[in-house]
């Protein structure tokens, strides 16, 4: 059974353990079943790399709780994301590779159904009720899965009885999320409240304006969990940043070369005295003697000329490389080995910054404090309250960029622009 | 860590203080410790190999490594990505695989492509020659073997990219399989290009040269300039290089090689010092000629205030001594003039050789104040990053014989204590000339300690070194400290003979090995070993010395061991020595001898009369 937060929403969670209890949020709401169970499946990996997960759910929790300072329930929302952990994992090491390549595409058809059932019965009911329909729904949504994967292990043609399946899972764990959510009363899912409480304060289509509340929310929510899933972008990152690996000798070669021509100003100009004593014991010495004349020393503009020089071809790039390697020494201690793996990039980069790799140019602070964008916004009432909420989670959602987050306040302030007249008719 | 914190410790540990340690490359485990030169050159690879390992498994497997996420994303740790991600047949798609260097496959999108009509930009053909003519390309129906080992050279290629320092640089020789073949890929692409610029010539013509086929790098030159091109400098130091495979005399030779100097100030193309490098290094294999010319070229030089970089050094040295007269000293020290007064980045991949070449030219002068003064330069600045393994080995086993040569022994011993494991492995021949250092030295003491060397390096199976080392402890007659340690090393010795091989052959005795170890015994007064060794004479068929048999009397004599002696006499006689009768009045005079022993003494005797009269009837 999954619960969650309406923080979690807003946080954009992964595998929440149902049974760890949040002392300070209230659960409820599970209105993003539909888009995470899609979302699971098709993250669904091997379970080998789990563990791989879990090192960066850590390394997450580490970004996170450096920021205790702003609040308690942060340090715990952190908290809880790290109990969360082993349980879930053990979830997805349950769902065994065999299922694996079945669950690709599987959860499209139950989510139809789901959510087919959510619109026809929400049609006339109050937001209350439309809220514990909703949570309902989400159960449909987990327990179909499961029956699914049941399903799937005995090898039952899954389109004949997807529908069916889903109605079915639907009406009889219709009670059961009602009883979970009486056992959870007095953690109430505020924001859908504070949202229900905006919309209720609409004269006309109350219905309408919660929804679209609420879809904006979700949409907010597929956001960040396209970004949190963003492999497909490191990828790119990686990519990039592999060329930039591979030109570097060149650049080195580069460098090394116009250090050799500043020695050469420095010194070429140098006279070399001669030695008396290497003359005398010797017919040859490298002192005496004509030179060639074949060249004549060039002026300092055609050597800049012929500096500028196109790409570097392969040949350059190897001839760099050739050369690195004529000084390249092992490190003879542990300093030098650790400059060397400075160097490389593979050593974390001192003084510790646990925001090392996420370049988005903002400070941690633009993340959290978010107030300072709500200026807009009444002072007091039911949408200050709303907005406060909206922030608070925004400020715990580590997937989205400050941009992305400010838009998103700015699409509610938009919204409530919209709306004005018809709350200012009350 | 920060380098400004390490940078501040590096000139303390600018050489290994513990001169015991080993490098810090090698683990620190008492069973992955090298001992000696051949295991520190494993070990050190060892690294660089599993990294390779590593990369293999990625390259050949990459459908095991999709998921290569992480967070916050390290791309160093990550792997290469080698597959590659445009699909279809387009200049885009192609151009990618030129830069993951894949060879056949750059080639095969470029042959569909021209198939399907498309024009493919100069540039992109151009670095797709480069491609081609760097690798060596092989014929477009390439076998499946000879495609791997074109992975394996492009692997190489990439280790190289990640330093292996060890790898001596072997550009420059032409590696083993990619000779160029005649109308290869890179000559098809080259004939069927629309148009073609001075890039396109210069990487032909590199690429000949690189490949080994020098005439055909002539003609592509000449070809270049019908067409009104300028070569560049690279080509030119490419094609200097390749002078000595054009023409065999050596004045044709220098001839040429002032032809493209002279086509170089034509086409305004400024000489860099790689350039001179080419020249010396091709006057190396012009004898006499290359004598004369190569000081004009070192003044050329510095009229165009280009500095020489080690290679340039290295080249001279083994213009100016080569041959076997090496009169004078005076380049040399010149060199060493110019070089202690500079530190130097690397510029050509010859510039390693220079300190080592320098120390084998010391040598040959046997000069010691210039080997000090060249090892004072190597100590200086990051010189010393020259040296690498390999290479440090060799550098050090010269500059130790040449110290055994030409110094006092203290001073022999200081450099050995102080260098021996941490800076270099001796050598079996540094060991030989160290023994003969602490011979003429006097100070045969020491040699236990070297044999303890020996066994740690690994020489202990090595007969010439056994031979020394026993022959130099049995020569003379020492205190009785010294007997008694040299006696202890003789058993050594002796295990070494006899450990029945698990796994290697045991050392076969010889005659005078067997003889030294007698000796030593019984100058420690270890009759009952010295008498086994005795004994031992007669089961390889051996026969001992007069001096091996006099000392053993002499150590029986001395721990009052008649039995011994008549053994002895027993022995002397049986195999028919003339020296018997010698011994047996010997042990009749010095020995007390109870009745029953002179009666076996007197038996030996007529043993030995019947021997005599057996082979005197023989010979009757």
């Amino acid at each position: 059974m999954w619960r969650f937060t309406a923080f979690e929403a807003l946080l954009g969670p992964e595998d929440y353990n149902p049974d760890v209890t949040l002392p300070v949020h209230s659960s409820g709401a599970g209105r993003n079943a539909v888009a995470r169970n899609a979302r699971r499946s098709s993250r669904s990996r091997p379970a080998a790399l789990k563990g791989r997960r879990g090192c960066e759910r850590r390394a997450e929790g580490a970004m996170w709780g450096r920021l205790c300072g702003s609040g308690r329930i942060l340090l715990l929302a952190g908290a809880a994301r790290h109990c969360g952990r082993p349980h879930s994992r053990t979830q997805k090491l349950f769902s065994t590779s065999s299922v694996l390549s079945a669950t690709e595409d599987e959860p499209t058809a139950p989510a139809d159904s789901t959510t087919k059932v959510a619109s026809k019965e929400g049609a006339a009911e109050t937001p209350k009720q439309k809220l514990l329909k909703m949570i309902g729904d989400m159960k449909v949504e987990v327990t179909t899965k499961r029956k699914f994967q049941q399903l799937k292990e005995q090898e039952i043609k899954k389109q004949a009885t997807n529908k069916q399946e889903g109605l079915h899972g639907g009406s009889s764990t219709f009670q059961n999320s009602a009883e979970d959510v009486q056992r959870s009363k007095p953690l109430n899912p505020e924001l859908v409240q504070a949202a229900s409480a905006v919309a209720s304060s609409f004269p006309h289509n109350k219905e309408q304006a919660e929804s679209e509340l609420l879809a904006q929310l979700r949409r907010h929510e597929e956001t960040t969990d396209k970004q949190r899933r963003g492999g497909t972008i490191n990828i790119c990152n990686v990519i990039s940043e592999m060329t930039v690996k591979r030109q570097s000798p060149a650049q080195r070669g580069v460098r090394i070369s116009n250090r050799i021509s500043l020695e050469m100003d420095e010194d070429g100009q140098r006279i070399k005295p001669g030695r008396p004593s290497s003359h005398s014991d010797s017919g040859r010495s490298l002192k005496a003697g004509k030179r060639l004349n074949i060249f004549t020393k060039a002026s300092p503009e055609t050597e800049n000329a012929l500096k500028t020089v196109s790409s570097p071809t392969i040949w350059d790039l190897e001839f760099a490389k050739e050369i690195a390697a004529v000084t390249e020494q092992p490190p003879r201690n542990g300093f030098e080995e650790m400059i060397q793996w400075t160097k490389e990039g593979i050593l974390w980069e001192f003084p510790i910054d646990n925001e090392a790799g996420m370049d988005d140019g903002a400070e941690f602070h633009e993340h959290i404090f978010l107030e300072k964008h709500l200026k807009d916004f009444p002072k007091q009432g039911p949408i200050r309250h709303f907005m406060e909420l909206v922030i608070c989670g925004l400020s715990k959602n580590p997937y989205l960029s400050v941009k992305q987050k400010i838009e998103h306040i700015e699409w509610f302030r938009n919204y409530f622009e919209e709306k004005k007249e018809f709350l200012q008719e009350i | 860590m920060p380098e400004y914190i390490t940078k501040s410790f590096s000139p303390r540990f600018s050489f290994p203080q513990d001169p015991t340690a080993a490098h810090y490359m090698f683990h620190d485990d008492p069973y992955l410790m090298p001992k000696n030169s051949a295991t520190a050159r494993l070990f050190s690879l060892s690294k660089e190999s599993g990294r390779n390992a590593a990369k293999y498994i990625i390259k050949e497997f990459p459908h095991f490594f999709d998921k290569i996420l992480a967070e916050p994303n390290i791309p160093s740790l990550m792997p290469e990505i080698c597959t590659p991600q445009i699909e279809g047949v387009s200049e885009e798609a192609l151009r990618e695989r030129i830069n993951l260097r894949m060879v056949k496959a750059s080639v095969d999108l470029f042959d569909q492509l021209l198939q399907a009509g498309t024009s493919i930009s100069l540039e992109t053909t151009n670095s797709l020659l480069d491609l081609l003519c760097f690798y060596g390309d092989g014929e477009s129906t390439q076998e499946k073997e000879s495609e791997e080992k074109e992975d394996l050279e492009e692997s190489e290629v990439n280790a190289s990219e990640q330093e292996t320092p060890k790898r001596p640089p072997q550009r420059g020789s032409h590696p083993f399989a990619s000779r160029w073949r005649e109308n290869n890929n890179a000559e098809r692409i080259f004939k069927i290009m629309p148009e073609r610029n001075a890039h396109s010539y210069c990487t032909m013509i590199r690429g000949m040269v690189k490949h080994g086929a020098s005439a055909k790098a002539y003609d592509m030159y000449t070809e270049l300039l019908n067409d009104r091109h300028k070569a560049d400098v690279h080509t030119f130091n490419a094609l200097i290089t390749a002078v000595p495979f054009l023409k065999d005399r050596f004045l044709e030779r220098w001839e040429l090689i002032k032809m493209f100097l002279n086509h170089m100030a034509q086409q305004e193309v400024q000489p860099n010092v790689q350039t001179f490098n080419a020249v010396l290094k091709t006057l190396r294999r012009c004898g006499g000629v290359g004598r004369s010319m190569a000081v004009p070229v070192i003044k050329e030089m510095e009229a165009l205030e280009i500095e020489p970089s080690l290679a340039t050094y290295d080249h001279l040295l083994s213009i100016f001594y080569r041959s076997a007269d090496l009169a004078s000293s005076g380049i040399i020290s010149e060199v060493l003039d110019d070089v202690e007064k500079r530190s130097f980045t690397p510029q050509d991949p010859d510039d390693a050789k220079f300190f080592i070449s320098a120390m084998q030219v010391c040598c040959d002068l046997k000069d010691i104040k210039l080997a000090y003064r060249l090892n004072k330069a190597v100590e200086k600045g990051d010189n010393w990053k020259f040296l690498d393994m390999d290479r440090l080995n060799s550098y050090w086993s010269r500059f130790f014989s040449l110290l055994c040569m030409m110094e006092q022994i203290d001073v022999v011993l200081k450099w050995y204590k102080e260098m021996s494991p941490s800076l270099f492995y001796p050598s079996p021949k540094n060991i030989l000339d160290f023994l003969q250092a602490l011979d003429a030295a006097n100070h045969l003491e020491m040699i236990p300690s070297v044999w303890e060397d020996m066994k740690q390096l690994g020489f202990s199976k090595r007969r010439d070194l056994l031979e020394e080392v026993l022959s130099l402890m049995s020569r003379d007659q020492h205190p009785e400290e010294i007997q008694l340690a040299f006696a202890k090393c003789a058993e050594d010795i002796k295990t070494v003979h006899e450990q029945s091989g698990r796994d290697q052959a045991s050392v076969e005795w010889t005659g005078s090995a067997l003889g030294s170890v007698t000796v030593l015994f019984s100058r420690a007064g270890r009759t009952q070993d010295a008498w086994s060794m005795m004994e031992r004479f007669q089961q390889i068929n051996r026969i001992p010395t007069d001096l091996v048999m006099d000392e053993f009397l002499n150590c029986a004599k001395q721990t009052n061991s008649p039995d011994e002696a008549i053994k002895l006499v027993k022995l002397a006689a049986s195999l028919g020595l003339p020296s018997s009768q010698k011994l047996k009045s010997r042990v009749e005079k010095e020995f007390k001898l109870s009745e029953n022993q002179k009666k076996a003494l007197e038996s030996i005797q007529s043993d030995s009369d019947s021997s005599d009269s057996d082979s005197d009837s023989d010979r009757d």
